[in-house]
């Protein structure tokens, strides 16, 4: 080959590693929800500090339902601090994030609130109800639940900002009423 | 020289057949239960991929019978498979079921994929009482 | 402490190496024996602080500090002692330790062999060492740093993969590892040589040996991955085309490839260009191999994770490929061939060919396991492509390959003659269709089994003609049997090392094919007391026992086995139900033999322990691999030997 036919070599590497590059976007791990768009089931529980926690009371706002346990790490404890900033940051713009403990002994609940220093509400699933009527299947899963009560999106793992800010942000420009 | 040139083309060329003969006889196409429930073809052989329903898992042991649906929340398929589930299989997980639709409307499935993730952590103490309570149930037989 | 102590050496270390890369670099090019004698000091630094840090990650380990997040989700307090050392490469950031420190080491070698003969390509190959070694750590300090903070600390760890909890994976990653890293030196050296100039012989002889090792490392991980997989994972099978699998099976095609190409270099100056390509396709393809286990790109049950690991490695594998293959570009001249074939019946030509088929057959897999991604990039559908594949194409060419095996080594350079052929290959072509005669006879009706089988008796025909041959000269000269044929294999160790390394690989091609025709299953649910027969065994149900271990709940089924030849002896299958898991792993229990193995896994069982599901097999010739292996291992050893010829 003469001349520049030789560059060829090199070059001809580079379809390759773009197609490589390219599986950077699919996601091969996506599980699908059976409760996608569907309304988010109701449930009623007592928080740690001994108020009232249903969800029917927060229609209207964007809520991010987190199901974890003291005993789950490092994925809760990576996104214990995420969540709390969430809700620091959004809870004016009519989000809010509630906490679900499942599976769990109370003392050891609280020590993870405290030790996180979470502020938003957190209530033990005592008789497991909550869990099962949602699916949950191990910790930590995160409902995202838009407006109108209904679940857009299911996160499954750590809540990173990333994902966080992006969902909370898609789902918090809708507006409340259908057809609005 | 163009003898070796010529040699190899033609060794190439076998090589490149082999190969196309072999994606399109054996590739298997990923579908999820819509899109199967929406156009399925008998006997192509697919992957289907879903969340095992809760509670329509229907084991017989005596006939090695599986059943069970797969589901994406929008529509479900009815899965037969012959043989024991492998121990990643289960209620309310994400799995993955290789074989071939059939014309009575069920999915045979020669291979079970379960989903494994690393995110998922069981429970500790609540899941500890649970084997304990196996544990007893099994000694008590002799 | 700790952790920053360990954060703190990998720092260190990267940024002597980064300093050492630069040094060795300069060095080479300005000749300032001076700057290489500091980078030399700068890979004692380096070892000694990776070192450092490794050891601490083992102390972290074994102390239980939860503090450390890797130790928190890869032990917990009931994990025995030994997994706790072995436990530390068991995921991402241990495994990129280990990584590490075997190049550290490498390169330690590389210093001590080469730095007194002080010719031109050592400190090119210094540099590029450590250039891999910063890159390694790049991964280490900023993408998956192994001494991350959890914080609050935990009481108990999350624990192994118990899946890991096994001896076939303490030593599977470490023979993988050793054999991955080993290639980078021939790959350091390749580039040294485009980099100085001096594309020759030079960089090959001088690699011979770290070729060979690293071949055989990487051999040794992928048999016993495949002995784990086998005795370990519960479906019997040793091979499933995993993307995983198909990632260490890539560099080992094209390294074999390579192995048999240097030798025609050496002879008659030919295949240059090709065997620098070789070496660092080989060398991307075991980055391509870390990147896909780590990047999460394509699913696969041992996909470690995701994240910006992937990112970081694609990256580096990108710069590695381009630069290596720019400096051929530019280097094209040089590396254009001396010697020309002559003829199509010679034994350049059979390693011509040999190494055509072993890169076909790499790309194969490669292009079965890219295949779903290209398929989703350009058309949009999700595809997957599996076992049918990969062994339809590359059946045929690996019975080739065995064809191959038993005329490359014999067949005359240049151009063979009639005369020639018929003396070193009628014998054997005579005992390869006398072979298959006999197996089609005895009622083997698998056709491919068949031709397998012959082929695989006419490549040991000419290893034995050949050996048979040179004995009988000793012999003439007066020596005794076995010191003639002890001293051949001593004195020609090259030669009759790989004749042996052959051998072994004969040896595996029969256990293969044993397993892949003649191995019978079924399953069944059994009552106490009720039996399942297969094979002339009979596999009667006794009951299951439950037990608490340390850090998981086992339940054992208690089967008595009987068939004509053996007394009758109870298999004890199990299902482990390991906290941290959210299924139970299986635990199966084997009966190994020569002709054939029998296979027991528990499958489903009843609450009150009344019933159980079992799955046996029986499967044939399937030890004929792992004694393929150790026939391998042998023969690897022989090769590696400094030569000592005979005088005379």
């Amino acid at each position: 080959m003469k001349g520049l036919g030789r560059w060829l070599i090199p070059l001809s590497a580079v379809p390759v590693l773009a197609l490589l590059a390219y599986g950077f976007r699919l996601d091969p791990r996506a599980i699908p929800s059976p409760l996608l768009d569907r309304p988010a089931p109701a449930f009623s529980l007592t928080t740690f500090t001994g108020g009232p926690l249903a969800l029917e009371s927060y229609r209207g706002q964007v809520v991010v339902l987190n199901f974890w346990a003291s005993w789950c790490y490092p994925a809760c404890y990576d996104e214990a601090p995420v969540l709390e900033e969430g809700w620091r940051d959004w809870r004016a713009r009519g989000v809010v994030v509630i906490g679900v403990d499942i599976q769990d002994t109370e003392e050891k609940a609280r020590k993870f609130i405290t030790d996180f220093g979470l502020t938003f509400p957190n209530a033990p699933d005592t008789r497991g109800t909550v869990a099962i009527d949602y699916g949950v299947y191990g910790v930590p899963e995160t409902f995202f639940i838009d407006r109108r009560g209904h679940i857009r999106q299911k996160h499954v793992g750590a809540v990173t900002h990333q994902v966080f800010r992006a969902t909370v942000e898609r789902l918090a420009a809708e507006p409340a009423d259908p057809g609005g | 020289m163009t003898k070796f040139i010529a040699g190899g083309a033609i060794i190439l060329l076998a090589i490149a057949y082999l190969i196309y003969a072999g994606v399109t006889q054996s590739v298997v196409y990923f579908v999820t239960p819509s899109e199967l429930a929406a156009a399925p073809e008998p006997g192509k052989a697919y992957r289907l991929g879903g969340l095992v329903a809760p509670g329509s898992v229907r084991w017989e042991p005596q006939r090695l019978d599986l059943s069970f649906s797969l589901t994406d929340g929008a529509r479900s398929v009815l899965v037969r498979h012959h043989g024991t589930p492998p121990d990643l299989f289960g209620e309310g997980r994400g799995a993955v079921v290789e074989g071939r639709w059939t014309p009575e409307g069920v999915f045979r499935a020669t291979l079970i994929l379960a989903k494994h993730s690393e995110e998922y952590t069981t429970p500790g103490a609540a899941g500890d009482a649970g084997y304990r309570e196996l544990l007893k149930s099994l000694r008590g037989s002799p | 402490m700790i952790p920053e102590l360990g954060q703190g050496a990998l720092l260190a270390a990267l940024a002597l190496a980064a300093w050492g890369a630069g040094a060795a670099a300069f060095g080479a090019r300005a000749r300032r024996p001076a700057l290489v004698e500091s980078a030399q000091h700068a890979a004692l630094g380096v070892f000694g602080l990776v070192s450092l840090a490794l050891g601490l990650l083992i102390y972290a380990f074994l102390t239980f500090d939860f503090a450390v997040r890797y130790v928190a989700m890869n032990t917990n307090l009931g994990t025995p002692f030994y997994y706790r050392i072995t436990g530390v490469w068991g995921a991402l950031e241990g495994s990129i330790v280990l990584w590490g420190w075997m190049l550290c080491l490498y390169t330690l070698i590389v210093i001590l062999r080469h730095r007194e003969r002080a010719h031109e390509l050592y400190p090119w190959a210094l540099s590029v060492l450590f250039v891999v070694t910063a890159f390694f750590l790049i991964v280490m300090t900023l993408a998956a740093p192994p001494f991350a903070r959890l914080t609050p600390v935990p009481a108990d760890g999350r624990g192994l993969n118990p899946l890991l909890e096994d001896t076939g994976m303490i030593t599977h990653p470490v023979a993988l590892y050793l054999g991955f890293t080993g290639f980078t030196v021939p790959f350091a050296f390749a580039v040294a040589a485009l980099a100085a100039g001096r594309v020759g012989d030079t960089w090959i002889t001088l690699t011979r040996r770290w070729t060979i090792t690293a071949w055989y490392f990487l051999s040794l991980g992928l048999l016993i991955g495949g002995w784990w997989s086998y005795h370990v994972l519960g479906w019997g099978g040793y091979w499933a085309w995993d993307p995983v699998e198909n990632a260490a099976f890539m560099p080992w095609l094209t390294g074999t490839a390579f192995l048999h190409s240097v030798m025609i270099q050496e002879r008659r100056r030919m295949l240059k260009l090709w065997n620098v390509t070789l070496v660092i396709l080989t060398f991307a393809l075991t980055l391509f191999g870390t990147f896909l286990t780590r990047s999460g790109i394509i699913a696969s049950v041992h996909a470690f994770t995701q994240g910006a690991v992937g990112v970081v490695f694609l990256s580096f594998l990108a710069v590695v490929v381009l630069v290596s293959l720019g400096l051929l570009a530019w280097r094209w001249d040089a590396l254009r061939a001396q010697g020309e074939l002559d003829s199509v019946l010679s034994r350049e030509s059979a390693f011509l060919l040999n190494n055509l088929l072993l890169v076909a057959a790499a790309f194969t897999v490669f292009f079965g396991t890219v295949f779903p991604l290209l398929s989703e990039a350009l058309r949009g559908v999700k595809v997957s492509v599996g076992a049918p594949f990969f062994n339809q194409v590359n059946v045929p060419l690996f019975l080739a390959l065995i064809f191959l095996m038993g005329v490359g080594p014999f067949i005359a350079w240049r151009q063979a003659s009639l005369r020639h052929l018929t003396r070193n290959f009628l014998v054997p072509v005579a005992v390869g269709a006398a072979g298959a005669l006999l197996f089609a006879l005895l009622g083997v009706r698998s056709a491919l089994a068949v031709l397998t089988l012959a082929l695989t008796l006419f490549a040991a025909a000419t290893i034995a003609l050949d050996f048979g041959r040179a004995t009988r000269a000793r012999l003439g000269r007066g020596e005794r049997l076995l010191p003639a044929m002890g001293g051949l294999l001593v004195r020609r160790n090259r030669r009759y090392g790989g004749f042996v390394v052959h051998l072994g690989i004969l040896l595996i091609a029969v256990g293969i094919t044993g397993s892949q025709a003649w191995s019978v299953q079924t399953e069944t649910t059994l009552r106490v007391g009720e039996a399942a027969e297969l094979a002339g065994y009979r596999i009667r149900f006794d009951g299951l026992q439950a037990s608490e271990e340390s850090n998981h709940f086992k339940v054992t089924g208690a089967f008595t086995v009987e068939n004509g030849r053996v007394r009758p002896a109870v298999m004890q299958p199990s299902k482990k139900f390991y906290r941290q898991e959210t299924s139970p792993i299986a635990g199966v229990d084997y009966w190994i033999g020569l002709r054939e193995d029998l296979y027991l896994v528990l499958g489903d069982f009843s609450r009150d322990g009344r019933q159980a599901t079992v799955k046996v097999q029986v499967n044939r010739l399937v030890t004929w691999i792992w004694i393929g292996g150790g026939v391998l291992t042998l023969g690897a050893l022989l090769a590696i030997l400094p030569e000592r010829r005979e005088a005379g």
